[in-house]
């Protein structure tokens, strides 16, 4: 593997020490912040959803 | 990160507002909508059942439900490659109908986040065809899920490739993932509603198939399917690679958790590659991964060998793969950093309170979003008719239409974390990822295509002037031919000097 080490690659600028997205703080990931998470807006989408879908859905066995 | 990998994901397909789907002919069709499609795939050079442990077996299993299904194929007049239509993408993927379920297979990366780029730019490429095979079908609106199971005994697969060397022992790479395998999922299932098999508890899951797993290793794919797939199949130089098929994960929706996913475990490869593993053994890795993904209390203990015997918390084993991780690895790269960074804080939110990664781990976003439900509707886990509702909620969380899907519509409220911008997910929908043989094959089907007669994963056939010229890419793994490689190819103008060039490279079959 000693040539596929040397890959020297782009990587994302990412800085693992220090706050990335969603960060809570003690260094981690979590949920981002955000204001108020609109959970009507969730609820309301769900609620469409057909009770049935998951009983239609039918399919085969794959790998 | 230091090795190829890339991601194979079979899709969900059906058709809403129609009573019968033939998802053979919906699939082959749903892959046409992309582009033009030209049989070009070269299925002599594949062989799934060739074992990594010296032998070949006549048949690969099948289960009950698809032997029937596959005598009614065999009446099908469509030919074999019409019927597979694969395409291969500019971006250096393949994206075609395998065993009846659209797969887009991202082309290979050594980049964790171009991976997760591509392997998004595969959802895109997959909503775009629904929405264009809806525009014309009579009825109905094509739904497609990046899941792994029809809630009915029926599971597809999301699968993982690393490259590794060849020259280590089988018995090491079995002892490495066997105590890997099982206990990774507690971060990176993607959740599930309810039980499939034998007692159907109506309970939630950490992962989509675990309870698929029946054997320690094996060929096998579809039926009695194995913790390490054994296909020995590297796509390059056999006699110094391998190319380690994981087919034991679930589809992740979670940017975050595709990268942690493949990052954690091309790390674990790392170890083994070093000999340097955790000192337990599972007693039983199948029940350990069910026991595992059942676990209401979320303590996942284990049974690991020893004097005796003892439980071990499941975190308590993946903080060893990443103790041992860190001392080895530690300063390698930016991503390697960044996945022992991530790794490490993941397993400390899992060990306090799980739900601290709403947003961050699929299985936990779902039973936040299903138990926010069922308080809000007063659904009852021990109510079938509450558990369909359930399982379809936990059905749309992967639909990949932006517009509808659950997991998608958390996206869009900033609640889930992301690691790359939707400007690359465009990007990698055309651009093929940086400094692989993806390159090279996406880049050569854009400036010659007209003159490919055939193509696979290690080789491409252009067909000039009656003659053919086959360039073999199996040694295209190593980082200074894939330079010499692309560089040929970029600053050649025609196929007549690009053919030239590399004969001069001494590179061409």
């Amino acid at each position: 593997m000693d040539k596929v080490l040397q890959f020297e690659r782009r990587t994302k600028p990412v800085d693992p020490g220090g706050p990335g997205p969603g960060d809570d703080g003690d260094g981690g990931p979590a949920r981002p912040k955000v204001e108020r998470p609109d959970t009507r807006d969730l609820m309301r989408r769900m609620r469409r959803v057909d009770p049935n879908q998951a009983r239609r859905y039918r399919q085969r066995t794959g790998e | 990160m230091t090795r190829l990998f890339g991601l194979e994901t079979e899709y969900g397909i059906t058709i809403d507002g129609v009573d019968r789907v033939d998802v053979v002919e919906e699939s082959m069709q749903l892959i046409r909508c992309y582009q033009h499609f030209v049989p070009l795939w070269d299925y002599r050079l594949e062989n799934p059942r060739r074992d990594e442990r010296g032998f070949e077996v006549k048949n690969l299993l099948n289960d009950a439900d698809e032997k029937v299904h596959l005598q009614q194929d065999r009446k099908r007049k469509i030919p074999f490659a019409e019927l597979k239509s694969d395409l291969i993408i500019y971006n250096g993927s393949r994206f075609y109908n395998d065993h009846t379920h659209p797969e887009y297979s991202t082309g290979e990366c050594i980049s964790l986040f171009e991976l997760v780029a591509q392997d998004k730019a595969g959802e895109r490429i997959v909503d775009i065809c629904a929405r264009r095979r809806t525009e014309v079908l009579d009825q109905g609106t094509v739904r497609m899920y990046k899941n792994n199971t029809d809630f009915e005994g029926h599971s597809y697969g999301c699968h993982e490739n690393y490259l590794m060397d060849r020259s280590v022992p089988f018995e090491r790479i079995l002892e490495g993932l066997l105590l890997f395998f099982p206990t990774r999922q507690i971060f990176c299932g993607a959740g599930k509603v309810g039980v499939e098999r034998e007692d159907r508890a109506p309970i939630y899951q950490l992962s989509q198939r675990a309870e698929f797993f029946e054997v320690i290793a094996s060929v096998d794919t579809m039926h009695k399917r194995p913790i390490v797939n054994t296909r020995d199949e590297p796509h390059a130089d056999a006699a110094r690679y391998r190319r380690l098929h994981v087919i034991v994960g679930d589809a992740n929706m979670s940017e975050y958790m595709t990268a942690l996913k493949v990052g954690t475990t091309a790390l674990v490869i790392d170890l083994i590659e070093a000999d340097c593993l955790p000192d337990y053994r599972l007693k039983d890795p199948i029940a350990a991964m069910k026991n595992i993904a059942r676990d209401q209390s979320h303590a996942w203990l284990v049974e690991v060998e020893g004097p005796g015997s003892r439980l071990v918390p499941a975190v308590e084993i993946q903080d060893a793969f990443l103790d041992l991780a860190r001392r080895e690895f530690a300063g390698r790269d930016q991503e390697t950093d960044w996945v022992l960074s991530a790794w490490g804080d993941v397993l400390g939110k899992l060990s306090r309170d799980p739900m601290d990664l709403v947003g961050v781990c699929d299985w936990v976003t779902k039973k936040w979003l299903i138990d926010s439900f069922c308080e809000a509707e007063n659904l009852a886990w021990d109510n079938p008719d509450d558990l369909f509702w359930m399982q379809s909620q936990d059905l749309e969380y992967s639909n990949v239409d932006r517009d509808e899907g659950l997991y998608y519509l958390l996206e869009s409220q900033g609640q889930m974390v992301r690691v790359v911008g939707d400007d690359e997910v465009a990007a990698a929908m055309s651009e093929p990822p940086s400094g692989t043989r993806a390159y090279f094959r996406g880049r050569c089907l854009e400036k010659f295509g007209d003159y490919v007669s055939s193509i696979n994963w290690d080789r491409i056939v252009f067909k000039r002037n009656g003659r053919q010229h086959a360039v073999d890419m199996k040694l295209l793994v190593d980082a200074e031919r894939v330079a010499r490689y692309n560089e040929v190819l970029d600053r050649s103008e025609t196929l007549e000097g690009f053919l030239a060039a590399l004969e001069e490279l001494g590179i061409r079959n």
